[in-house]
């Protein structure tokens, strides 16, 4: 009985980290040798990186308890940026800060919308990715763009240190560099803060506009910064290149908050949620399951983790 | 008599909120009920229309014993309310909005029959003599016409008693006339008003009766005829004066002043105070009054359109929260738990809220720092909780409301807002509250405490500012005041 009630609560608390782990258990024991191998895991930390980055930023806005549907056109719209500009013979790190400047003026924008007029987040970035993609476009003539592609451009998206991905390392860095924000610092406090109680914020002398903005500028600079790697890594950028990370994003997110007992968005969860996408979805393709029915097992996990949180906060009260 | 109660008894937490109250209605009369705040009458109106149970006591309606336990069944028997805040759907137009919560009439094959809901609705409103534009939603009605929309929909079914709460709060003189003109066609008709209002004048105009009720039980039923205003304020209050102010405290010199503000929303019309160092000010008003919106103002939460907040002799220009808590000022609010706290993080996260930078180091918060003076704060305040990462939610009210009080004393202010600071509090959290705002106000901090419990405040306060309808009046000092005096400031229009 004391038992029962003893994985009762890790299963409550831990649980996402334990379907994690149960997932790779399985996967190890049906192909030992292609999955459970050092080059593959390496391999895997390459595939959730660029996830990783852009679900830092969806993170940041959720936390606020506000929503940016346009991360995907965002992503996408830095890659040919940044792309363009690699191809006219602009020096690599003006290629990459440039689109990253500009994402983060967009997510300005965005967050200036929501918090100036009231309106949902939801709908304002929905149509803000809308005017990004047709932005996009017109910016691309609608090609993939790969000819003449320096290979300074390339570099960060193939390049290995110490037999790592630079990828990997950059996704390390920044999950580590905002897991401390979100965790120490008085903006991070600020942020929950607002996604908390937006009333007691304010009465609190707390700028909830001003929090909300650099919340959602952030998102839209790591949104880019996604795009510029993905180019850099395929040494190519497509205008609807990134458009599928927007959901990949928000599921990492949402599997996240299930992570720890208080179901907030969070750095670490969401890093755990993006990575049991990425294996479960490397796993499935070792095994030879079909893509469709990746998507319905991706979806279903999904729904499931939500589930599961409505359930853990509803015992709460 | 078409309504009698007899020994209605309602408790919440172990506390009478009513208490052997023997009320009646007759048939076709307007009833008038008064009394102080948190004397009862919402609670009263609330079991007679089923919101609430009854703890004990029969409800006697037409003669005949019933149960009364959903609005629905409390409809059925023809008792309607209009509320203060209007029970309409903006969008919805007249018609739709007679018709909330009645069939619709129906041709034959099953499509509503519009014509004749118009016709129905347009027959109720000219025996009561109302004249409202049905095409229009109710959203571009002026506060009149929602009003006679609501009634009119109260009158689509058999309505025996209509009661209304506070009618003409957001209505000009005129537009009451146009109100009170109904009410009399009701009566009429035969229809029983129960009227509930704090404007004295409305009542003895109107009615014909007037039930007084006082600490949850009946002080009296009385003919509006034979009384005069001033014997029924004395019915309502026990004349209480304040006897255990224990103010050794010297009062110093100005601290706070406000001069002649207005909120933007027009809830504070031209408010002007004074707060002396070592002073504990009390702000008593009617419901309605403007006490939280007073407050809200001044500490920059509620827009100002007009006036100004002067600390310490410094102009505070466009006050916002931020300013107002760097410069002295916090607000404790009503609302423990949609503003004051954020329920979702632990006591240390609460308490240090509104002082981050003081914690902060080139942005990363020094949480040891933080672990070490909220731990001070949770004993010198008392707080029982199981230590500073508890989350707030689990802790009970009065602990909560302790938390409200440490992160305001964490930035040192000289002038503590404290709105309903003892609501839904224990005793011994709310005798500690009283003590920690006399503490503070020795230590030379300037205190302004509103209650709606006038009790309370003449209990707390060393002089008190009478708020009506969102102006200033009079201002009394504490001294041999009677909670008598204060009610007759109140009342006079």
């Amino acid at each position: 009985m004391e038992k029962n009630k003893k994985i009762a609560s890790v299963m409550k608390n831990y649980g996402t980290v334990v379907a994690g782990i149960v997932i790779i258990i399985i996967f190890s024991i049906l192909k030992p040798q292609a999955f459970f191998t050092v080059s593959n895991l390496i391999n895997i930390t390459r595939q959730i990186s660029l996830l990783v980055v852009i679900a830092i930023g969806a993170t940041l806005v959720m936390s606020v308890d506000e929503f940016d549907l346009s991360v995907g056109a965002l992503a996408s719209l830095g890659g040919i940026i940044g792309a363009k500009m690699a191809v006219s013979g602009i020096p690599t790190i003006l290629c990459i800060c440039t689109p990253i400047v500009i994402c983060f003026l967009i997510g300005l924008i965005n967050g200036w919308i929501v918090t100036k007029f009231n309106v949902l987040s939801f709908i304002t970035t929905l149509a803000m990715s809308t005017i990004l993609a047709g932005f996009t476009f017109w910016l691309s003539g609608g090609a993939t763009i790969f000819e003449n592609v320096p290979k300074s451009f390339t570099y960060l998206g193939s390049a290995s240190f110490l037999g790592l991905p630079l990828l990997s390392i950059i996704m390390i860095l920044l999950t580590i560099v905002f897991w401390f924000i979100m965790k120490h610092t008085a903006f991070g406090r600020r942020l929950y803060a607002i996604g908390g109680n937006v009333m007691a914020s304010k009465v609190s002398g707390i700028n909830v506009v001003k929090n909300k903005n650099l919340a959602f500028a952030i998102c839209g600079a790591l949104s880019a910064l996604t795009g510029v790697l993905l180019a850099s890594r395929l040494g190519s950028a497509h205008p609807t290149g990134g458009d599928g990370y927007f959901l990949q994003s928000y599921a990492a997110a949402f599997i996240g908050r299930t992570v720890i007992k208080e179901g907030v968005p969070n750095i670490i969860g969401t890093f755990i949620g993006a990575a049991i996408l990425g294996i479960l979805a490397n796993g499935l393709t070792i095994m030879q399951v079909p893509s469709y029915l990746q998507d319905v097992l991706t979806g279903c996990i999904i729904i499931l983790s939500v589930v599961a949180q409505k359930i853990g906060s509803g015992e709460k009260q | 008599m078409l309504l009698d109660t007899r020994k209605i008894c309602k408790q919440f937490n172990g506390v009478y909120a009513l208490k052997d109250v023997d009320f009646s209605i007759k048939e076709g009369e307007v009833h008038g009920l008064v009394g102080e705040n948190g004397a009862g009458k919402s609670t009263l109106i609330k079991i007679l229309t089923g919101v609430y149970s009854h703890d004990s006591g029969e409800i006697i309606w037409e003669g005949k014993s019933v149960q009364i336990d959903n609005p629905r069944q409390s409809k059925a028997l023809g008792i309607n309310v209009i509320h203060q805040d209007r029970q309409l759907i903006p969008s919805f137009n007249g018609v739709e909005n007679a018709y909330l919560g009645l069939d619709y009439e129906k041709k034959p094959g099953g499509l509503v029959d519009w014509t004749k809901m118009k016709k129905n609705v347009n027959r109720v409103m000219k025996e009561l003599g109302i004249q409202i534009d049905l095409s229009l939603p109710a959203s571009l009605l002026s506060p009149p016409q929602q009003t006679l929309l609501e009634i009119c929909r109260s009158m689509m079914t058999t309505c025996k008693l209509l009661i209304l709460d506070e009618p003409t709060a957001s209505l000009t003189d005129k537009e009451t006339e146009i109100l009170f003109e109904i009410i009399n066609r009701l009566k009429k008709q035969g229809t029983s008003i129960l009227y509930v209002t704090h404007r004295m004048e409305e009542v003895f105009r109107l009615t014909d009766r007037i039930t007084i009720l006082k600490n949850g039980q009946m002080a009296g039923t009385v003919n509006s005829k034979e009384m005069t205003k001033d014997k029924v304020i004395s019915m309502m209050t026990d004349n209480w004066t304040s006897s255990n102010i224990v103010s050794n405290s010297k009062v110093g010199n100005v601290v706070l002043s406000v001069e002649h503000i207005s909120s933007k929303d027009n809830i504070v019309k031209d408010a002007s105070l004074k707060v002396h160092a070592g002073e504990i000010l009390g702000i008593f008003g009617l419901g309605g009054s403007g006490r939280t919106e007073l407050l809200e103002s001044i500490y920059g939460f509620r827009p100002i359109c007009e006036g100004n907040v002067i600390i310490n002799g410094k102009n505070l220009t466009e006050v916002t929260p931020q300013k107002a808590i760097q410069n002295g000022i916090v607000l404790i609010c009503e609302d423990r738990r949609g503003m004051a706290l954020i329920t979702s993080f632990s006591v240390r996260k609460n308490i240090t809220l509104s002082v981050l930078p003081q914690y902060t180091r080139k942005g990363v918060l020094d949480e040891k720092k933080e672990v070490e003076d909220v731990k001070d704060k949770i004993k010198i305040l008392n707080i029982k909780t199981n230590g500073s990462e508890q989350t707030v939610s689990e802790l009970s009210g009065g602990n909560q409301q302790k938390v409200v009080f440490a992160k305001a004393l964490e930035s040192n202010p000289k002038v503590l807002l404290c709105d309903e600071p003892t609501q839904a509090v224990d005793v011994k959290t709310r005798y500690e509250i009283h003590k920690l705002l006399r503490t503070q106000a020795d230590e030379g901090n300037a205190i302004i405490f509103v209650s709606s419990d006038l009790k309370e405040v003449l209990e707390v306060a060393d002089s008190i500012q009478i708020l009506s309808h969102g102006k200033t009046k009079d201002l009394f000092k504490n001294e041999g005041l009677t909670s008598e005096q204060v009610l007759k400031c109140c009342y006079a229009d």
